[in-house]
């Protein structure tokens, strides 16, 4: 008796709950359908025509790879992980730390912005090799690479949110008499804060971008190591098994950045609920 | 220094002050803003004198200058010619030691702040800044006189346009100023809220007794809430002519069919228009 009262006492949010997941799956469901589409035409048409293995594995020759060479690819993910994460905090602290510094020193940061922004028109995967010239083929080049890579919208972003707090609020500021130093500490900085986690999550994505790319120009380890090892050696279905498990770990990734983003500024304009249905998720 | 010592020097030098000149005085300013290359005067030849207590309306077409003149009287703006004083002290100075408060259209509030951390943020800003407990109190108190008891862990955006303003205000009023100026406060209300806003404000001046300078472009809110009407028109903009509103005091909403109000009403009805004309002229 006590377990069906309880049970009714719990049904309504359980149900709530149960009508949001089923919204979502039903959200994603032609996306899903259609991907389950494409795979099936593909493994059927590598069949149908015979395709060799080694231009366009099928599917199922892929998930094979993905299962033989599980230890060696998670050994791999360990190694692009380690080099992303790393690459990624260093890049972060650079964009914000060239973001505070030209909003501080305002000369300094008429000097610097150009050269930033200059820079940033540097094709920077070209730059690879020479980094592995200059620092190896450890960690170095490739968390070099990354930094050059993710610094930049770090930069622009927290740049953008510091300088767009309302003039009207930094009117009232400087007329009780605060300081630019206590203006930025208590009203630039957390005004920019939703800017900066925009500028993170292009930044990670980067970031795995810039491991990848450093692997290719010379590693031992990694996943862009396995693909262009797997490439070299025509193993195209591992190719394909890295390359899925690239995409995982940046999508991974992703979420972990915007997961930070509704612990560290649930006040963001972008979670405004008032707003939800019209900003499409 | 100890704090006692400063903060009766600080309440002697107001009272010397106020004995001496007229609340809010302004002679002979001016000033230019750099247009292209160009200075272009925006105001001349501005005339103002505000006795404390005093509920005093700036009402003239939209860009006129009447937001410029009123930031002029805040210290935000520097006049090119003339001088301006707030309780005797240049307005700068007058800013700094929070004898000025100030509300704006927009009720610019901090998002990541509640509606009391944000009503006591410039309390505790600053080189006078208050300590966070006195800041805090303060602004609980000010938050219940503008009718927000029981919003205070609200964020700014859990509020109404109307709540907003009202924590803008709040703030205004937690720095204990001696005069108020507010530029359009309730101009992104709609009509119902605004009507709400007049009374509340008009209940925080006859409880306070700041001196308040409302800038409006809304003839009967400032017939409604003020003492004096100054229109302002023409380029550059000049006083074009004060009116004294005479109305019974406290005002409520018999005075709205006052013959006195209806007649107040026509005459600034008549004149924006007039200015408005010559402005469009020019």
């Amino acid at each position: 008796m006590s377990a069906t009262e309880h049970n009714a006492e719990i049904a309504a949010p359980d149900r709530a709950w149960v009508s949001e997941v089923g919204q979502r799956l039903s959200a994603v469901l032609p996306a899903l359908g259609l991907a389950a589409a494409v795979l099936l035409i593909w493994e059927a048409a590598v069949r149908l025509f015979n395709i060799p293995q080694f231009v366009v594995p099928a599917p199922s020759a892929i998930a094979v790879a993905l299962f033989e060479q599980r230890v060696a690819l998670a050994s791999a993910s360990k190694a692009t992980a380690f080099e992303v994460v790393f690459g990624f905090v260093l890049a972060a602290l650079v964009g914000i730390v060239v973001a505070l510094a030209i909003v501080r020193f305002e000369r300094f940061g008429k000097a610097l912005y150009p050269l930033v922004v200059l820079f940033q028109t540097v094709p920077k995967v070209a730059l690879a090799p020479i980094f592995i010239l200059w620092f190896g083929y450890d960690l170095a080049p490739k968390i070099v690479l990354i930094v050059v890579i993710a610094f930049f919208p770090v930069a622009i972003d927290m740049l953008a949110g510091l300088q767009s707090v309302e003039p009207s609020f930094v009117a009232l500021m400087r007329s009780v008499g605060a300081s630019r130093g206590e203006i930025l500490r208590r009203v630039r900085i957390p005004h920019s804060l939703p800017h900066l986690m925009a500028g993170l999550k292009v930044a990670i994505t980067f970031s795995v971008i810039g491991a990848i790319v450093g692997e290719f120009a010379g590693a031992s380890a990694g996943l862009g190591y396995v693909i262009q090892f797997a490439s070299t050696q025509l193993e195209t279905p591992l190719v394909f098994a890295a390359l899925i498990v690239v995409s995982v770990l940046g999508l991974v990734f992703y979420y972990l950045v915007e997961f930070a983003e509704h612990l560290l500024v649930p006040w963001s304009p972008k979670f405004d609920r008032a707003h939800a249905g019209v900003v499409a998720t | 220094m100890t704090p006692a010592t400063s903060a009766s020097t600080l309440a002697e030098v107001r009272n010397l002050a106020s004995a001496r000149t007229p609340h809010i005085l302004a002679r002979g300013v001016a000033l230019d803003f750099a247009h292209s290359g160009q200075r272009q005067r925006v105001l001349a030849d501005i005339d103002l004198a505000i006795p404390k207590g005093s509920f005093v309306s700036l009402i003239g077409p939209s860009g006129c200058g009447k937001s410029t003149l009123l930031k002029v009287i805040a210290g935000l703006l520097r006049p090119a010619e003339g001088e301006v004083s707030v309780a005797g002290l240049a307005p700068q100075e007058a800013a700094r030691q929070r004898m000025i408060g100030l509300v704006f259209q927009d009720a610019t509030l901090l998002p990541w702040k509640n509606a009391l951390e944000n009503a006591a943020f410039l309390q505790m800003s600053g080189e006078n800044a208050a300590p966070r407990e006195a800041a805090m109190t303060q602004a609980r108190e000010m938050l219940r006189l503008v009718g927000l008891e029981g919003a205070e862990a609200k964020r700014p955006r859990q509020l109404s346009g109307g709540m907003q303003q009202r924590v803008a205000i709040a703030r205004a009023l937690t720095l204990d100023p001696e005069v108020l100026l507010m530029d359009e406060p309730f101009g992104a209300l709609d009509a119902i809220t605004r009507e709400e806003m007049r009374q509340c404000l008009l209940d925080i001046w006859e409880r306070t007794g700041k001196t308040v300078v409302l800038v409006t472009h809304s003839i009967d809110e400032a017939v409604f809430l003020s003492r004096e009407v100054h229109v302002l028109g023409g380029r550059p903009a000049r006083i074009i002519e004060t009116i004294p509103i005479d109305l019974p005091e406290p005002r409520t909403e018999a005075c709205l069919t006052d013959p006195a109000f209806t007649r107040a009403e026509a005459r600034l009805r008549s004149l924006l228009i007039e200015s408005h004309r010559s402005g469009k002229r020019t």
